[in-house]
C-alpha cells in the first residue's frame, strides 16, 4: 500500500497539470463553442517564448537586454510569467481575427482552421528555434529535490501542480464571481439576447480568446521543464487536453477539471506498472466512460454534438 | 448536397460521362508526368490516396460524420496486407480481400463503441480509437515490427486465370491501381445514389429527423463506417504493394488529419469528385513547395486557412459556383426576358 502513494501523488500533480493545460481550451469550447486545436501550438509557443526570455539572449533591444539580465532569476521568472503569455495572446488574438468568419457555420470549420493554424504555429517555431530540444531554466527555490521518507521527491512537481491549482481556482473565480464571467457565460447560453443588451459580442469573443490563449501559454511555461520543450509538444498537449474536455463533458467547469486529474492518475498509475502503455491508458480510460456515458462525465446539451 | 441532384440523369447510371473524362485523364498521367518535372511513382501515390479518400467521404461527406482516425484503417489494410502475404497465401486477390476484410473488422470494432454517439464526442472517439490502434501498432513488434514497420512486402502479379501481370514496375503497378480505382469509384458512386446512400445523406441535414421517420440511425452510421473501413483499408494494402512496406505512421493523428484536409480543400462536401482534386492539390503541393522550400508545412497550412476562410466549400466548389453562376446568371436573364414579353402583350 505505502508504495502506491507516490505513484497516486504523481498522478494527482499530473492531473492538475492537464486541468490546466485544458483549462483555455476548455473556456473557448464552453463559451465560444468552437474547438481550438491550435491550443497545442499556443502552449508550445509559450514555453518558447519563454525559454528564450528567460535564457542568455532575451528578445528585446540591447540595453533593455542588459538591464533585465540585472535582475535576479526569480524576478525574471515572475515576470516572463506574464510577460510571455501576452505576448502569445497577440498571436491568439490573430487566429481569432481568421476564425470570425466561422461563427455560425458548422463548428467544422472553426476545427479546421485551428488545425490550419497549428500546422503554421508549428512549422514557424520548427524555423525559428530548429528542432533540438530546450530547457527552460527555472528559480533555485524551486528546483532541485528534497527527501521525505526514504524518497527523492521532485520540488519543481509540487511548484507546478500548486501553481496549477492556484490558476485553476482563479479562473474559476472570474468566471463565477464576477459580471465579467457572467457576461461570458450569458454569451455563451443565448449571444442574441446579449448583444440586444448593448453588449458587444465580438470584443466578448475575442477577449475570451485571447484569455483562453494565454492560460495556453502559462499552462506551457509551467509544464516545460517538466516535458522539455522540442516542437512536438504541442501535439502531445493538444490532444490530451480536447481528451480532458471530452472527458469531463463539455460546458462544465468542474467536471474538466475532475477529468484532468482522472487522467493523470491514470496516467501516473499505469506509468509506474506498465510505462511502455501509459500513454494509451487516458484513451481506454475516454472509450470507457465516454461509452456509457454520452456527454462524458458531466456534460451539458450543446451546439457541439449536432 | 454531395453528388449529383436526383433528378439528373447522371445519377441513374453506371457509368457516368465525367468518370470517363476522369480515368482516361488518369490513364495518360505515366505517358506525361516525366516530362513535367514530377515522377511515375506520384501518380500512384495520387490513385491510392484517391481511393482512401473517396472512401473516407462516405463517412465525411455523405453521411456526415466526423471521423479524424480513418489512417487506422488504411494502416490496417497495409500491416494485413503484409501479413497475409508471409502467413496466409501469395494470391493477390485473396490478400488484398484480407485487407479489406481486416479493416472492416477494425471498421466494426470502432462502430460499435461510437455509432450511438453524435458531434464532438463521436469526433473525439474516433480520435481516442486512432491514438489506441496507432500505440499497439507501434508497440507490438512481433506483429508489426514497431516503428521499423514491415518490410520486404512483395508485389504479388496479378494473376487472372488465363493471365498474368507482373506489377514489379510502376508502370504496370499504375494501371493495375487504376483498374482498382475504376472499380471502386463505380461502387461509391451507385452506393451514394442508391437509396441506402439518400438515407446518409438524410442523417447528414439531421440525425434527429430520420430518426423520426423510423431510421435506425446508429445502424446506417455502423454501417457506413463500416464499409469506409474496409475500402480504406483496400488502399492501404495497396498502399503497402506500392512502398514494399507498411509503417505505424500513415495510422498517426497527423495522418488521419491530412485525409481529413485533404478530402475538404478538394470540396468533398459539396462534389463527389472533390476528394480526388484534394489529394491531387495535396499530394503535388507537397512535392513542388516541398522542393522549394523545406518549410511546405507552413505554406501549406496557410493555403487551407485560406481555402477555410474564403472557400469553405473547397476547390470543386468554388468550381461549382463558378459553373452554377454562370447557369443562374444566363437564367437570369431569360427571367427578364420573360418578364419583357409579359409586359408587352
Amino acid at each position: 500500500m505505502i508504495d502506491i502513494l507516490p505513484h497516486i501523488l504523481n498522478g494527482l500533480t499530473l492531473g492538475l497539470l492537464f486541468a490546466l493545460i485544458a483549462l483555455g481550451f476548455m473556456l473557448i469550447v464552453g463559451l465560444m463553442e468552437q474547438i481550438n486545436l491550435a491550443h497545442g501550438s499556443l502552449f508550445a509557443l509559450g514555453a518558447y517564448v519563454g525559454m528564450q526570455m528567460l535564457g542568455p539572449r532575451p528578445p528585446m533591444p540591447a540595453d533593455w537586454a542588459a538591464a533585465w539580465l540585472a535582475l535576479p532569476l526569480g524576478w525574471r521568472y515572475a515576470l516572463t510569467l506574464v510577460i510571455a503569455p501576452c505576448v502569445v495572446g497577440v498571436v491568439g488574438a490573430l487566429v481569432e481575427f481568421c476564425m470570425r468568419r466561422t461563427y455560425g457555420k458548422d463548428p467544422l470549420y472553426g476545427l479546421l482552421l485551428t488545425f490550419g493554424a497549428a500546422m503554421v504555429i508549428e512549422e514557424a517555431i520548427r524555423l525559428t528555434w530548429g528542432t533540438r530540444d530546450y530547457v527552460l531554466q527555472v528559480p533555485q527555490a524551486i528546483s532541485g529535490g528534497f527527501i521525505f521518507q526514504d524518497l527523492i521527491w521532485s520540488t519543481y512537481r509540487f511548484y507546478a501542480a500548486g501553481i496549477a491549482a492556484v490558476i485553476i481556482g482563479l479562473v474559476w473565480l472570474v468566471i463565477e464571481k464576477t459580471p465579467y464571467g457572467a457576461i461570458i457565460k450569458a454569451g455563451a447560453h443565448d449571444s442574441e439576447i446579449v448583444r440586444a443588451l448593448g453588449i458587444n459580442l465580438s470584443r466578448l469573443r475575442l477577449a475570451v480568446f485571447i484569455f483562453g490563449t494565454m492560460l495556453a501559454a502559462v499552462a506551457g511555461i509551467i509544464v516545460a521543464p517538466i516535458w522539455g520543450i522540442r516542437p512536438h509538444m504541442g501535439v502531445d498537449a493538444v490532444v490530451p487536453a480536447f481528451l480532458v474536455i471530452v472527458l469531463g463533458g463539455v460546458g462544465s467547469f468542474w467536471g474538466a477539471v475532475s477529468a484532468g486529474i482522472l487522467v493523470g492518475l491514470a496516467v501516473g498509475l499505469t506509468g509506474a506498472y506498465a510505462s511502455e502503455w501509459s500513454l494509451l491508458s487516458m484513451y481506454i480510460l475516454l472509450v470507457a466512460i465516454v461509452t456509457f456515458r454520452a456527454r462524458g462525465l458531466f456534460g451539458k446539451k450543446s451546439v457541439l454534438e449536432a | 448536397m454531395n453528388g449529383t441532384a436526383p433528378n439528373s440523369p447522371d445519377a441513374a447510371r453506371l457509368i457516368t460521362p465525367t468518370m470517363l473524362v476522369v480515368w482516361l485523364g488518369l490513364a495518360t498521367i505515366p505517358l506525361w508526368i516525366s516530362q513535367i518535372g514530377l515522377y511515375p511513382y506520384l501518380g500512384i501515390e495520387i490513385l491510392i490516396w484517391s481511393i482512401y479518400a473517396l472512401s473516407f467521404n462516405l463517412v465525411l461527406g455523405t453521411a456526415g460524420l466526423p471521423s479524424f482516425g480513418h489512417g487506422v484503417f488504411f494502416g490496417v489494410g497495409a500491416y494485413a496486407f503484409g501479413l497475409a502475404q508471409f502467413n496466409v497465401s501469395s494470391s493477390l486477390w485473396i490478400c488484398l480481400t484480407l485487407a479489406m476484410l481486416a479493416a472492416a473488422l477494425a471498421g466494426v470494432f470502432v462502430a460499435l463503441f461510437i455509432s450511438h454517439r453524435r458531434g464532438i464526442y463521436y469526433a473525439f472517439m474516433t480520435i481516442a480509437f486512432g491514438q489506441i490502434f496507432w500505440t499497439i501498432a507501434i508497440k507490438w513488434h512481433s506483429v508489426t515490427g514497431g516503428e521499423d514497420g514491415l518490410l520486404k512486402i512483395e508485389r504479388l502479379p496479378a494473376d487472372l486465370g488465363f493471365v498474368s501481370f507482373d506489377l514489379k514496375n510502376n508502370a504496370s503497378f499504375y494501371y493495375f491501381v487504376l483498374a482498382v480505382f475504376i472499380v471502386i469509384v463505380i461502387a461509391l458512386w451507385r452506393l451514394t445514389h442508391s437509396p441506402y446512400g439518400r438515407i446518409l445523406s438524410a442523417i447528414r441535414q439531421s440525425e434527429t429527423r430520420a430518426a423520426h421517420l423510423g431510421y435506425r440511425v446508429w445502424l446506417y452510421k455502423a454501417s457506413v463506417f463500416t464499409i469506409s473501413a474496409g475500402m480504406s483499408g483496400l488502399a492501404g494494402g495497396l498502399f503497402a504493394m506500392a512502398q514494399l512496406a507498411a509503417f505505424p505512421d500513415v495510422m498517426s493523428l497527423h495522418q488521419s488529419g491530412y485525409i481529413v484536409m485533404m478530402t475538404l480543400v478538394g470540396g468533398g462536401l459539396v462534389s463527389f469528385w472533390g476528394p480526388i482534386v484534394g489529394v491531387v492539390t495535396f499530394l503535388v503541393a507537397r512535392d513542388v513547395i516541398g522542393a522549394m522550400t523545406s518549410a511546405w508545412m507552413l505554406w501549406f497550412g496557410l493555403l487551407f486557412i485560406a481555402i477555410v476562410l474564403f472557400k469553405p466549400e473547397g476547390i470543386a466548389g468554388a468550381f461549382r459556383s463558378v459553373v452554377d453562376g454562370g447557369k443562374a446568371r444566363a437564367k437570369r436573364a431569360e427571367g427578364v426576358s420573360a418578364l419583357r414579353l409579359l409586359f408587352r402583350s
